[in-house]
């Protein structure tokens, strides 16, 4: 992995990501209930980009026709770029016979609305413009055209293990000698309609659920609590994360530093999960996540790290728990680290906050987390320092049963 | 090797009825009652007819399920049965079978009756349990009992032949001993105004390469190829329908919406499909083409496959099984490829319906009429996608190098 | 305000609006300017669009035959075809 490019609600870039991870506090914005989707006593805030400038990276004129997540991860892959020293070269000749795979839980949400607002109001008046940008596959398609990658282009849908699959694709295509390189990562946007809807089946952390005060404002903090005793829900995020992936000789042939390698990976499924929710699969789970390690030549003992997906849902991360420690057994877990309280679920931040765990950024106290949980038994990161981590295991259950996992290296 | 097939389209249910129309040149597209289109300039569609009782009566929760996730069940349980798969957990192992799955709209049609409600007041949350695309893929997976990877790629037209290559992957490395690939749609107002918004949705039932086409027509469905190395499939006694040789994909980085006119970019994901396939383009004896209908995709698909195939374009038998079941986007390509299986099984190819004659500046053998019989040995079947993803398959009669290479490919 | 000069501005107007040209006044639009390919660089797309926007503003219904290049080559040759319209 050679360039990272990631915006959310801690801004834009590595350095505003890893400040706000070492701070280990989310930046919180309150979400528009205008539209009067939200019910009353429901989630107010989320992880939000915002009003996040992406006009050094997608000019207005170009940038005119595109949705939200089209815009956002063309940014963000563009900024994967120029942080590989790549941004050159795919400006002018393009980068030809690259991979692009990009994964959404949702899709572009605004523009689906708005055309299905049009539809139902008057069917001809529906908007060229809404409906070319609505498919999922929109933003994977605008990286394409901008950066004239013309290899495969994807885009996963699974939910929040759609992030760690488009690496094990994009990995794929190169090690297969389809691509030279990937341009992977995920993009979401948080819309009203999707944090109410998120909110209405119960999902996300409430005001007041976990009996702590605001901090001044008005009104009560919403805070996803990570393995927690007490965790009720998790924090919706938004935005996109981009890497880019190459070969390791191509990488070293440029004299780039990756960032981190990839050793293996895995991904499974959980048949017990209900289709909104996470289900009790984990010795089954715990079996594919060691079958995982086992082909990259590894075991439980040599992990030094694990940066869980682990988001505050009260199921999920349960599973998450059970599933670690039965792939574990006797031996104790290495550090934990569960970055989604501080970047929120969707849109890219938990890839991002992955790659910098293995290239060794600190990271401080996982927010939200007080309390440990009998059940679960897992206290993760309270702050200080970590050891160099060697390889690392980031670990994804999505809603719905699908699961995924990679194994990172440092850079040699 | 493929050693099932399922099928749900505008045609019927099962591949008996899919079958026996194309060969028939009979077309679903007609007049449809899912909505009130009188507001479209458009009237036509292959909508799904009601399933028979007996098979809405095997599963419990049928009326549960979204449209999308019926199509996908029935048709995975009609592949899984033909080789002897069903019940999956007593005849392989869950943790080595994988689910990879194509679809443009998933619950949509459900997601649109949630937001109408949504509206007027009143939030039916049930309707959204399967409303991601990922629904379908998520439901045969989690209906099968299966443990192993699942995906759904959602990539516009050529996601499901994506799907497609993604389980050939899968296979060939191992990941996988069993792979249930395939895709699923339903008809909803989203796509059907969408495209009648960008004028490309023709009257009449679309008429793929003919002179003075007009457009595309929409349709819905499922299709589901079980895909199996050759040993296994041996020793349980299924017999292999044809092989998935090869899998190819490109991206045109051109357009959102009008495909490279040069066709480089799809004559890129058929190379790249023979190649993998390690076949060369004079082992091909038909074609099965995106053929929407609409003037822009047929002509740069045809510039595609002249780069490709030269001269001997001109007389490669064609078909464009749009024209009996419609566009069903995102599961296009699994349906196609379950109707180019069925031509290389049947020995013959099946006619394209639809009046006038081929477009003179696309000179291609369109087979009309009756079945054109035909011991083909393999075939490449195409989608090529909004957004300028392009894929490309290749499957073939007879096993690819199988005295040498057993156990290599499926 | 004599009708022949209200339809051209009307329509100006829309183009900026219903294609997201920011940046761009209704005013910096001569009459006789290309619209696509070049002068203003729109496509296929942007036609669609400005078609729905324009069906909506002055009411009519515009065939796809009539969609061909003449009648949206530039303000003058649509504000002629509008109002042959009306």
């Amino acid at each position: 992995m050679t360039g990272l490019g990631a915006i959310g609600s801690f801004g834009g870039g590595r350095q505003d990501l890893a400040a706000a991870l070492l701070a280990g506090r989310p930046h919180l914005a309150a979400v528009d209930r205008a539209a009067g989707y939200h019910r009353s006593g429901g989630a107010r805030l989320a992880a939000l980009v915002g009003g996040y400038d992406l006009s050094p990276w997608v000019p207005a004129r170009e940038g005119r026709r595109m949705s939200p997540p089209s815009k956002l991860a063309l940014a963000a892959a563009r900024m994967a770029l120029h942080d590989s020293g790549l941004a050159g070269l795919a400006g002018e000749d393009g980068l030809p016979g690259a991979a692009v795979v990009i994964s959404t839980s949702f899709g572009p949400a605004s523009y689906t609305e708005g055309l299905l607002k049009q539809i139902l109001d008057r069917p001809e008046s529906a908007s060229p413009f809404l409906f070319t940008e609505s498919v999922a596959n929109a933003p994977a398609a605008q990286i394409g055209i901008a950066t004239g990658a013309t290899g495969a282009g994807l885009t996963i849908a699974q939910r929040e293990a759609g992030p760690l699959l488009t690496v094990l694709r994009g990995t794929a295509e190169i090690a297969a000698g389809r691509a030279p390189l990937a341009l992977v990562g995920t993009v979401e946007e948080m819309t009203p309609l999707l944090h109410a809807v998120l909110d209405r089946f119960g999902a996300l952390a409430r005001p007041g659920d976990s009996g702590d005060s605001g901090d001044g404002t008005e009104v009560a903090a919403e805070v996803a609590r990570p393995f927690d005793r007490r965790r009720a829900g998790f924090l919706a995020g938004d935005g996109s994360a981009v890497l880019v992936l190459e070969d390791a000789a191509r990488a070293a042939e440029r004299g780039c530093r990756p960032l981190a390698r990839l050793l293996g990976g895995g991904r499974a499924f959980d048949p017990s999960a209900p289709p909104t929710g996470w289900g009790e699969g984990h010795a089954a789970l715990a079996r594919s996540l060691l079958g995982g390690l086992e082909r990259a030549g590894l075991t439980p003992a040599d992990v030094d790290l694990i940066v869980s997906g682990a988001s505050g849902a009260r199921a999920g991360d349960r599973l998450e728990a059970l599933t670690l420690k039965a792939a574990w057994g006797e031996r104790p877990l290495p550090p934990i680290l569960a970055p989604k309280a501080v970047v929120g679920e969707y849109g890219g931040g938990f890839l991002a906050a992955a790659i910098l765990a293995a290239a060794g950024v600190p990271f401080g106290p996982t927010a939200g987390f007080a309390e440990v949980d009998p059940e679960l038994g897992i206290v993760p990161h309270r702050g200080g320092p970590l050891p160099a981590p060697a390889r690392v295991l980031v670990s994804t259950l999505a809603a719905g049963g699908a699961a995924a996992w990679l194994l990172l290296g440092a850079a040699e | 090797m493929v050693t099932g097939l399922g099928v749900v389209s505008g045609l019927g249910w099962g591949v008996a009825p899919f079958q026996a129309a194309l060969r028939a040149g009979r077309t679903g597209l007609g007049a449809f009652t899912r909505f009130d289109h009188s507001g479209h300039r458009t009237h036509i569609a292959a909508q799904v007819p009601e399933p028979p009782p007996a098979l809405a009566a095997r599963y419990p929760r049928w009326r549960r399920l979204s449209l999308a996730d019926r199509f996908a069940l029935a048709a995975a349980d009609e592949a899984l049965a033909q080789p002897g798969l069903l019940p999956l957990s007593e005849r392989a192992d869950p943790s080595r079978v994988g689910v990879f799955f194509g679809s443009s709209t998933g619950g949509m049609w459900e997601g649109e009756l949630f937001f109408a409600d949504l509206l007027a007041g009143r939030a039916r949350l049930a309707l959204l349990a399967s409303q991601p695309v990922s629904g379908p893929g998520d439901a045969v997976a989690r209906h099968l009992g299966v443990t192993g990877p699942v995906e759904t790629l959602s990539s516009a037209c050529s996601s499901a032949s994506l799907a497609l290559g993604t389980a050939l992957d899968a296979l060939r490395a191992g990941e996988v001993d069993i792979a249930v690939a395939g895709g699923a749609d339903s008809l909803c107002q989203l796509t059907y105004a969408g495209f009648n918004a960008l004028r490309a949705v023709s009257e009449i039932p679309c008429r793929p390469f003919r002179a003075g086409r007009e457009g595309l027509s929409i349709g819905e469905g499922a299709a589901v190829l079980l895909l199996e190395p050759l040993d296994r499939a041996v020793a349980r006694g299924a017999v292999p329908l044809a092989e998935l040789a090869g899998a190819g994909a490109s991206c045109d980085a051109h357009h959102m919406t009008a495909p490279d006119p040069s066709g480089q970019g799809a004559a890129a994901a058929v190379a790249a499909a023979l190649a993998d396939a390690g076949m060369e383009s004079g082992e091909i004896d038909f074609l099965n083409a995106h053929g929407t209908g609409t003037p822009l995709n047929d002509a740069a698909e045809w510039r595609a496959f002249e780069r490709i195939f030269g001269e001997r374009l001109k007389d490669l038998p064609l078909a464009a099984t749009k024209a009996n079941v419609g566009h069903l986007l995102g599961s296009a390509g699994a349906i196609e490829a379950v109707a180019t299986v069925l031509c290389l099984t049947a020995g013959e190819v099946h006619p394209t319906p639809g009046a006038g004659a081929v477009d003179p500046d696309l000179p291609v053998q369109l087979v009309q009429g009756t079945p054109l019989a035909l011991a083909a040995r393999a075939a490449v079947s195409t989608n090529l996608a909004f957004g300028g993803s392009n894929a490309a398959l290749v499957f073939s009669h007879a096993p690819v190098g199988q005295a040498t290479t057993a156990g290599r490919d499926s | 305000m004599p009708e022949a000069q209200a339809t051209p501005s009307r329509i100006k107007r829309l183009i900026v609006t219903s294609l997201n040209l920011d940046g761009v006044k209704p005013e910096m639009i001569e009459d006789d300017a290309p619209l696509f390919g070049e002068g203003l660089g729109l496509d296929s797309v942007d036609a669609l669009e400005l078609v729905v926007a324009l069906e909506k503003e002055f009411g009519i219904k515009i065939k796809s035959q009539e969609l061909g290049r003449e009648v949206f080559s530039s303000v003058a040759s649509l504000s002629q075809f509008i109002e042959g319209r009306s």
